[in-house]
């Protein structure tokens, strides 16, 4: 059923991001990339989950949704690079797990894989621009998502660290503050924290954890922005600290994030679970 | 039906590469001018070769003034040695600067009665106007200063500083004679604070009278540091107008982006009124206002991004080895190996191992807060500012697709009409009144257009 499931507003909202950047940031979106993503994510989840879990009916949502943060994040010169990036990112569902529960956040590992392991991979964090309308609706249809699942909590702790550093340091430094502004209205940064750093099934369950979680990422993605002058500091910092998931849901346990509005489903069900936990942009 | 659902998604991976491989772009049709810098009174030209975190930076200053007035304070990422600062030749900027103008290009329709294809004509001499002068730019251990280096290079005495706190800089530079403009002490500290030294140039007029230029040359610095961004805010202090600034990239990978800004193609490819060529400096500076405007003045426009070891159509020839060297590519003797470890499928390699990017920033205090950071991509793409006269033919027509070629032919006017003034914000209806004299005869009476609707012309 359309838009019982939080994912399909996600997809919706992603989908809209997207003719949104085509249609008014006059990016280097390429079409055909964004078609070699999108069948890549499928084909791999369809592939691997056929494997994987035989005879379990596969939900390819996350696929999309994966493959829809892809296209609007990850550039490239060459589709090749872009069906690896996109292939790696849903392998890596399958293949970082610990009991049930996958902990990197698939399309920021097919990122920083195509990142690290293709001479023709970059991402364009000045294109989204710090236009204030952007922000807002990112926040608006941001938020929606994360006040249906429940993960407010981990954007607010993010931002909320984040910002706190940038101003720390802008008072030290002593620029102005329209400095300050230009530097957290970066839209990209906005969807990161609204739509990536959010991801409720790879991220800690626990909210207290999650909290930690997303300051320790705030605070590298502080150090390698201003002091190693990483563009794509957000990024590494979220690939660098996943892991450390594991560990958070050892200390602080709690109950694992579902999908479904009847939790009950798909409980005891560990390969359909498998296949349904998933990323968000 | 299972085999079915396990094919249709590789099956659309299929369809998806089939239709989307990329298609080869041609640019043709002859240059006829270009819009080169000289169109702007106040344009600082900034040139950065860079490969990994090691950089060379070429600063050519629109300095007008005086020659002994000439002083200017640039924060740099380390302490520079002598022998990291030259003296660059003048006119690998200009060279720089002619390579990636936006330009003008000429087609000339063939007969439309003739049975071949479209050929292009020969073109009329170009109207490029060359030539012209060349233009340039033109201890006190209680404040905190400390001169790191001290040498001179060329016409220009240097200083490398560095200082503990911005109030004792502004002294120190007043009292060694350096016209400091208020509000310094302000803009100052973030970069001391920031670690970043200075590199304050003044002019030696002894020496500057002896080397016989009548103009500053521009400084050429060299460092290794992972910031890749230029100190604009400086700049901005007692600047009552927006200013321009061209950044030539040079790269070894690929294009280069603005990474806390946008960065905006500028408009290109489009068919423009055949008037245009005696004005096409006023066409390029209205157009780049108008798409400013546009863009809410806080982008950065890509003007130019093209493979160093070819153009299409040139505006100037590619630079020579020895040239792209003195433009501070350092990398033209070492870098073969690194070519081979780049996995094959990935990559399409460049025909030369410099790929220029040519980025205009126009800034205001209010609209770019932040001075701009950059980024090296692997980009490939190239991207030209190109606008198209296209000449209708002028021939006799004595045949019935001539007939409908002639009278497609006001159509298609009016649609440069409508080009021309959407991109300029200029008056329409001047631009169809200047279009009539250029193309005056090729209009039509009513009758002609009646006979012609009913086929008997």
């Amino acid at each position: 059923m359309l838009f019982k499931d939080i994912r399909d507003y996600q997809i919706l909202f992603l989908g809209l991001f997207l003719v949104l950047g085509i249609g008014t940031r006059d990016w280097t979106l390429r079409p055909e990339l964004i078609a070699v993503a999108i069948a890549t994510c499928l084909s791999t989840q369809w592939i691997l989950s056929s494997v994987i879990c035989k005879g379990q009916i596969t939900n390819l949502r996350s696929a999309l949704i994966s493959s829809l943060g892809l296209s609007l994040l990850l550039r490239t010169d060459h589709w090749t690079t872009m069906a690896f990036a996109a292939a790696i990112a849903i392998a890596s569902k399958f293949i970082f797990k610990v009991g049930d529960k996958h902990f990197f956040n698939p399309a920021n590992f097919g990122i920083i894989s195509a990142l690290v392991l293709t001479p023709d991979a970059w991402v364009s964090p000045g294109q989204w621009g710090e236009d204030w309308w952007y922000g807002l609706l990112f926040a608006g249809t941001g938020g929606m998502i994360l006040q249906r699942v429940g993960r407010w909590d981990t954007t607010a702790a993010f931002l909320g660290a984040y910002s706190l550093l940038e101003a720390i340091r802008n008072l030290w430094l002593g620029w102005t503050w329209d400095v300050y502004c230009h530097r957290l209205m970066s839209g990209s940064l906005l969807l990161f924290a609204l739509f990536m750093v959010t991801d409720p099934r790879s991220i800690p369950n626990n909210q207290i954890g999650r909290i930690v979680w997303a300051i320790c990422i705030a605070i590298l993605t502080f150090i390698l922005r201003n002091y190693f002058f990483v563009s794509t500091a957000v990024f590494w910092a979220l690939f660098t600290l996943a892991p450390l998931t594991i560990l958070i849901d050892v200390l602080w346990s709690a109950p694992r994030f579902s999908w479904f509005w009847e939790s009950s489903t798909d409980k005891g069900d560990s390969c359909r679970d498998a296949i349904n936990r998933v990323s968000t942009g | 039906m299972k085999l079915f659902r396990l094919l249709t998604p590789l099956l659309l991976t299929v369809v998806a590469v089939l239709c989307f491989a990329p298609a080869a772009w041609a640019f043709c049709g002859f240059y006829v001018a270009k819009a080169d810098t000289k169109l702007y009174n106040k344009a600082s030209q900034v040139v950065m070769a860079r490969d990994g975190d090691r950089t060379v930076l070429t600063m050519a200053n629109d300095f007008q003034g005086e020659v002994k007035d000439f002083a200017m304070v640039v924060p740099v990422p380390t302490v520079l040695q002598k022998e990291q600062v030259h003296v660059a030749e003048p006119k690998i900027i200009e060279r720089l600067d002619a390579f990636s103008a936006p330009r003008l290009v000429e087609y000339f329709d063939s007969d439309p009665c003739a049975a071949t294809d479209w050929v292009e004509q020969a073109p009329a001499p170009s109207a490029a106007v060359r030539g012209g002068a060349a233009r340039e730019r033109g201890g006190d251990a209680n404040l905190g200063v400390t001169v790191e280096a001290r040498f001179n290079v060329g016409e220009y005495d240097i200083l490398i500083l560095s200082a503990k706190e911005s109030g004792g800089l502004e002294t120190w530079l007043k009292r060694n004679g350096y016209k400091i403009p208020r509000g310094a002490k302000q803009l100052l500290q973030p970069y001391i604070r920031s670690s970043m030294k200075f590199f304050v140039a003044k002019v030696n007029l002894d020496k500057f009278e002896q080397s016989g230029y009548q103009f500053l040359r521009p400084l050429q610095i060299s460092y290794q540091s992972p910031k890749f961004m230029l100190p604009i805010r400086l700049g901005m202090i007692n600047a009552t107008t927006e200013q321009d600034l061209i950044v030539y990239i040079l790269s070894s990978k690929g294009g280069a982006e603005i990474t806390n800004y946008r960065t905006v193609k500028i408009p290109s490819d489009t068919n423009i009124p055949l008037f245009v060529k005696d004005e096409f400096g006023e066409f390029y500076k209205s157009m780049f206002q108008t798409a400013y405007t546009k863009e809410d003045k806080k982008v950065g426009f890509l003007e130019y991004a093209w493979d160093m070891g070819s153009c299409d159509p040139c505006s100037a020839e590619p630079l020579t080895p020895q040239e792209l060297k003195q433009a501070g590519v350092f990398w033209l003797d070492d870098n073969s190996e690194n070519n081979l470890s780049v996995p094959p499928n990935f990559r399409r390699f460049p025909s030369s191992n410099v790929f220029i990017t040519r980025l205009h920033i126009r800034y205001t205090r209010n609209k770019f807060p932040e001075d701009p950071m950059f980024q090296q991509t692997s980009n490939q793409e190239s991207f030209q500012g190109r606008y198209i006269l296209q000449h209708p033919f002028t021939g006799e027509i004595k045949c019935q697709a001539g007939r409908e070629y002639k009278r497609s032919l006001p159509k298609r006017f009016e649609q440069e009409a409508q080009t021309l003034a959407k991109l300029t914000n200029w008056n329409i209806q001047e631009i169809r009144n200047k279009m009539k004299l250029s193309v005056g005869n090729l209009t039509y009476s009513w009758w002609e257009n009646f006979w012609s609707w009913l086929g008997l012309y």
